[in-house]
């Protein structure tokens, strides 16, 4: 289809060539890109930004505090307990045994699990 | 073939689990959840550390969460169309009448459990949206001649948006699945008034007294402590909220009883390895159904749990029962 309308603008114009076909290629190129864009955006953003208003009433799921968001790290800190739970394609994974412990002595992800 | 074998043979296990039980017996210096509670399950408790049942086998309950989480890593990305594929598209109906009985108002906010890939958060905004145009319908047909005051407050109302109020959170412990949610969420451009959360229906991440409607649909018989999900439960509930739960339950009639027996043990696990290459997984479904208590006895724990006005709801002859309950 696309051919057909650059077919008759060329014959047409021939200034306008140049543009045409920059358009066409952009066009091409957007379209794949757009389709490419949807999947990558999921993967090279970290992650799709995080609705901040979960924080309404989103709290660690151990001490039940509420929890603060951390742009940087994209993670959700309880300063009280020192852990972090990560925010991953913006869902927060509030899985005590996923959180990080944000301290000098790092144990890695073994928090207290309550029995 | 295999599978009718199994059919014969699992009786036989489960007589035998039974009668290991009792014997070893050891003195019980349990605490919390389990303390009084008077079901079969506190003899297996008593067992040094304490274990449950994953279909038809008896494992610790810290293996138990591990390997439910392994079958829906596996059957995520299949798991609508095999849905569609093992109840014959009847899900979609259970959960229509989920929403019909619930009866949201717009305004109202959702807590999801086991929500995975949203189905029922999906309906309920639809519900929600279609109740809404359905009212300002009603409201343009009595404003045959509106002045232009009616008509400006009309403009302004619209703005309100009211849309946005009404929450729905999806939680699941599974993060495949609620990707797949996501993305179905995605490709049907909903995302206004929806979030995703990971998280554990036994230590739920949300603050007391949050959530209008909490649900859970066909996922409560895979969490270990289904008590300690209903206390849960009724924590993150408003006061005045409801708790509904749609779960697969014991079917009344002997006859379609043997029916859905047959169905089950011998069709579902097949279609499971044909159409999503894992027929462990299945397996397991069909026997958690088995092991899950009944209606009666599902409406006695959320009694427990401190609901109140507990009933229930058969489905198609008692193969799914919707447990209801408010807190008060």
């Amino acid at each position: 289809m696309f051919r057909n309308v650059l077919g008759r603008l060329v014959t047409e114009t021939g200034c306008v060539r140049r543009y045409v076909v920059k358009a066409l290629v952009t066009r091409k190129v957007s379209a794949a890109s757009v389709s490419v864009r949807s999947f990558s955006d999921v993967k090279d953003e970290v992650g799709q930004p995080f609705d901040v208003s979960l924080l309404e009433f989103l709290v660690c799921p151990l001490s039940k505090k509420p929890l603060r968001y951390e742009a940087k790290t994209n993670e959700l800190i309880n300063k009280e307990l020192g852990i972090a739970y990560p925010i991953v394609d913006g869902i927060p994974n509030m899985i005590p045994q996923e959180a990080r412990l944000i301290q000098k002595d790092i144990d890695t992800s073994t928090t207290p699990m309550q029995d | 073939m295999a599978a009718s074998v199994r059919l014969l043979v699992r009786p036989a296990l489960r007589l035998s689990d039974r009668n290991i039980n009792p014997v070893a017996s050891g003195a019980s210096g349990f605490s919390g959840c389990c303390c009084g509670w008077p079901s079969a399950r506190c003899f297996s408790d008593a067992v040094g550390d304490r274990s449950t049942h994953f279909g038809f086998e008896t494992v610790p309950e810290t293996e138990k969460s591990k390997r439910v989480y392994k079958v829906f890593e596996n059957v995520a990305q299949k798991y609508d169309l095999m849905n569609d594929a093992m109840s014959l598209g009847i899900h979609r109906l259970w959960k229509d009448t989920l929403l019909h009985v619930m009866h949201p108002q717009p305004g109202v906010r959702l807590l999801d459990v086991a929500g995975g890939t949203g189905d029922i958060a999906f309906r309920f905004l639809e519900y929600i949206r279609f109740q809404q145009e359905w009212q300002k319908r009603g409201g343009a047909r009595s404003m045959q001649t509106p002045s232009w005051q009616d008509i400006s407050s009309n403009y302004s109302r619209e703005n309100e948006d009211r849309l946005q109020e009404s929450k729905a959170v999806v939680c699941d412990i599974n993060k495949e699945m609620l990707k797949v949610g996501k993305q179905k969420a995605d490709s049907m451009g909903i995302s206004a008034g929806l979030s995703w959360v990971v998280g554990d229906a036994e230590e739920l991440p949300f603050d007391d007294d949050q959530f209008d409607i909490y649900t859970i649909a066909f996922g409560i018989r895979n969490v270990t402590h289904i008590d300690q999900a209903l206390q849960e439960a009724l924590r993150v509930l408003k006061p005045g909220g409801r708790f509904m739960c749609l779960e697969f339950s014991k079917v009344t009639n002997p006859v379609l009883a043997r029916l859905y027996d047959a169905y089950s043990f011998q069709m579902i696990p097949v279609l499971g390895e044909v159409i999503a290459g894992d027929w462990k997984s299945y397996q397991y479904l069909v026997e958690s159904i088995r092991k899950f208590p009944d209606q009666e006895e599902f409406k006695q724990m959320i009694d427990d749990a401190g609901f109140y006005c507990v009933q229930y709801y058969n489905l198609t002859g008692g193969v799914v029962a919707l447990h209801s309950g408010f807190k008060l």
